[in-house]
């Protein structure tokens, strides 16, 4: 048995064994208070400004160095250094070391806690946040002081990066080529290690907190991807399971991914297009890498984030333009801004919500703020004169939100045409089918546009009335329950009745074990994560529409979601036994009992 | 732009400080993005600058000072600035409220 386990959220699947390399830790040992005679304190004072010196030029280097492409790292990295230099820190902490006559780390100890005291007094919950920012400078400083900081990463053989969090600064710090996982105490499923993570193609854990209690540098661990598992110091069995797994797993990738530039076809002659879900444009590799034959789903919110600024319209035309012209003749369906829930723009913080996942979100976030939406308008509007681009909006919960935000669309391009700026005023415009309302009323709507695309993960969640980050229901999230497979099935029909294409984006797109139903109801379209094309593509070119349309009919036909999931199971077992080793599904969570 | 032309416009108090009153006419109030703005811009006077705002004073050259202000939309913020480049300081820190800190 391994001496620990330690559990987290996959943000990258696959298998890694190698050593445990902590780039940065909590800070958690007390800070010793040591009086300095007042001979000394010209030395402490130097001392203390030379470890601020040290920080800022390390992350000066590390500016730098940042490629174009990831300017919003350069923003977050900006805004650090000028936290380092502020007299409220870096003063502050050098009047205690005088004032008070204490050693630096004491003195910065006291710098930071006043700063917490005053921000912690503060209302406004963005601002109130930046204290974080103050800590991440404040231990990267106390670190250089206490010595114990890793001025080189001496990354020798096969290591895998932990740290208490991953920041845009420590990975643009790593030399990639010699790590073979991920693993962090902090962060969620979107957070930046799981990109960087599935760019790489290693796996990655994020939220594993008992990581640094368990692991120490130097240790064996194995990262279990599929499991979500973190093994430490493994013995001699596990460590022959995991090789002997890795291996399997590196054989079955190659193989997906010799088919992968291939048509999603069926045996009998179906063809789905499958399109990629992404965030960053630096995805755009991975997506023409892995197959995908578009992107579906184009999550604009990263250029938001971060940073505490908006961006302008010409920043984003610009970058829109570039992923438009890097794709074409590929489609590129762009998704306006999804803010709300659990993303925030910083300018606008966060709202004092009850219940954000219904508040203040997404398109009703967009028609609050008018100018915010226009400006993305324009943009994405700007980007359609350079390739195949349409666009979404979603949330969509009727027919007046629709008009009122193609009214808004309508506005961006007159405004553009009158400034003689080129677009193409033909561009698709979809929404997105995520509320059950949406679903009810899909028949009209699909007179108002040209395309739907059935977010999957909403759909569920709003459907069944289940948070599914909350444990304490997140059993319930049930993909195929009867009455979200009506619904999705509702949408595509109304869709092709009304002569528009449908779409599906979500996780389910990336489950083996729900796709070939999606086939059944023919759907148009899928977009999924890059990674997860080539499999998905391999389970479509290896299916055939009949049979999906039969799995279909007995899946209906099923009164309860237990007998869905154990019908689907066994058919889909049959199918592709060995594909399945490496999926975790989304239908693993559920009794199959019921 | 000179000296004594900001210096017309610019109020002295009782301890001899420039003084302006400014609005908070952005639509974010004082966020990290203008509190950087104004940080930035004071550092570049050699003169001490507070903002003073709902009974409290701060430094403005400290973005992390400026930012526990928590200046909403609509408030008011009087500039103060003593030193040589005082008047200049209050001139340029005030343009910056004036351009509601770029924003649209």
């Amino acid at each position: 048995m391994a001496k620990a386990i330690v559990r987290g959220i996959s943000v990258s699947t696959g298998f890694a064994i190698g050593k445990a390399v902590f780039v940065n830790r909590r800070h958690h040992a007390e800070v010793p208070r040591q009086s300095i005679a007042p001979a000394l304190m010209d030395g402490e004072e130097a001392r203390l400004r030379q470890a601020f010196a040290a920080v800022e030029t390390e992350l000066e280097a590390a500016r730098d160095r940042i490629p174009a492409e990831l300017s919003e790292h350069r923003h977050i990295l900006e805004s650090h250094l000028m936290i380092l230099k502020d007299p409220k820190l870096c003063g502050a902490a050098a009047r205690f070391v005088r004032e008070v006559g204490v050693n630096a780390e004491w003195a910065l100890e006291k710098a930071v806690a006043e700063l917490e005291k005053a921000f912690g007094q503060l209302d406004d919950m963005y601002i109130r946040e930046r204290l974080q920012d103050v800590r991440v400078m404040s231990d990267r400083v106390m670190a250089r002081l206490l010595g114990t900081v890793r001025t080189e990463l001496a990354v020798e053989g096969r290591v895998i990066i932990m740290a208490h969090d991953l920041t845009p600064a420590d990975t643009v710090m790593l030399e990639v080529g010699k790590i073979m996982g991920f693993a962090t105490a902090q962060g969620g499923k979107t957070s930046h290690t799981g990109i960087m993570a599935r760019t790489l193609g290693i796996p990655a854990l994020v939220g594993a907190g008992e990581l640094e209690e368990a692991v120490n540098d130097g240790d064996l661990v194995i990262i279990d991807g599929v499991g979500g598992r973190v093994l430490v110091d493994p013995d001699e069995d596990e460590l022959a399971e995991f090789n002997e797994l890795a291996d399997q797993f590196e054989d079955y990738q190659r193989r997906i991914y010799r088919g992968c530039q291939l048509p999603a076809e069926t045996i009998d002659g179906y063809r789905v297009q499958v399109l990629a879900n992404i965030e960053l444009i630096e995805e755009v590799a991975a997506v023409l890498d892995n197959g995908g034959e578009g992107i579906g789903l184009y999550r604009t919110e990263y250029s938001y984030l971060n940073r505490t600024d908006l961006p302008g319209e010409d920043e984003l035309a610009d970058k829109y333009s570039d992923l438009a012209a890097i794709m074409s003749p590929r489609k590129v369906i762009f998704r306006t801004l999804d803010l709300g829930a659990d993303k925030f723009i910083a300018s606008f913080g966060a709202l004092d919500e009850a219940n954000p996942a219904m508040g203040l979100r997404a398109i009703r976030f967009c028609m609050q703020h008018p100018e915010l939406f226009k400006t993305q308008l324009k943009a994405i509007a700007r980007a359609s004169a350079f390739g195949n681009v349409s666009l979404m909006f979603p949330m969509i919960s009727g027919l007046r939100e629709v008009r009122r935000a193609k009214a808004k669309l309508r506005e961006a391009q007159e405004e553009l045409r009158a400034e003689g700026k080129r677009f193409n005023p033909d561009m698709p415009v979809g929404i997105m089918i995520e509320l059950p309302a949406a679903v009810m009323m899909a028949s009209m709507l699909a007179e108002e546009v040209d395309f739907f695309s059935i977010g999957t993960n909403d759909l569920i969640q709003y459907s069944l009335g289940i948070d599914r980050t909350n444990a304490h229901v997140s059993y319930l999230y049930q993909p195929l329950h009867p009455a979200v497979l009506r619904s999705i099935k509702h949408v595509v029909d109304a869709a092709h009745q009304a002569g528009i294409e449908a779409s599906l984006c979500g996780e389910v797109a990336s489950d083996p074990f729900c796709v070939p139903i999606l086939m059944g109801m023919q759907i148009d379209c899928i977009s999924l994560s890059p990674q997860a094309i080539p499999g998905i593509k391999r389970i479509i070119r290896q299916a055939r529409m009949s049979e999906c349309k039969l799995l279909l009919r007995d899946v209906l036909a099923c009164r309860t979601v237990g007998k869905i999931n154990r019908l689907v199971r066994d058919t889909i077992f049959h199918k592709y036994p060995e594909e399945l080793n490496f999926f975790a599904s989304l239908l693993d969570n559920d009794d199959l009992g019921g | 732009m000179t000296e004594t032309c900001a210096r017309t416009d610019c109020e002295a108090n009782a301890e001899g400080q420039c003084v302006r009153q400014v609005l908070v006419a952005n639509q974010l109030g004082l966020h990290a993005r203008p509190a950087s703005q104004i940080a930035r811009e004071a550092q570049a006077f050699a003169a001490s600058i507070t903002l003073v705002g709902q009974g409290q004073s701060v430094d403005a050259k400290s973005i992390l000072d400026v930012l526990t202000l928590a200046a909403g939309p609509g408030s008011t913020i009087e500039i103060r600035a003593s030193g040589d480049d005082a008047a200049m300081a209050v001139e340029k820190i005030s343009q910056l409220f004036a351009a509601r800190f770029g924003e649209k």
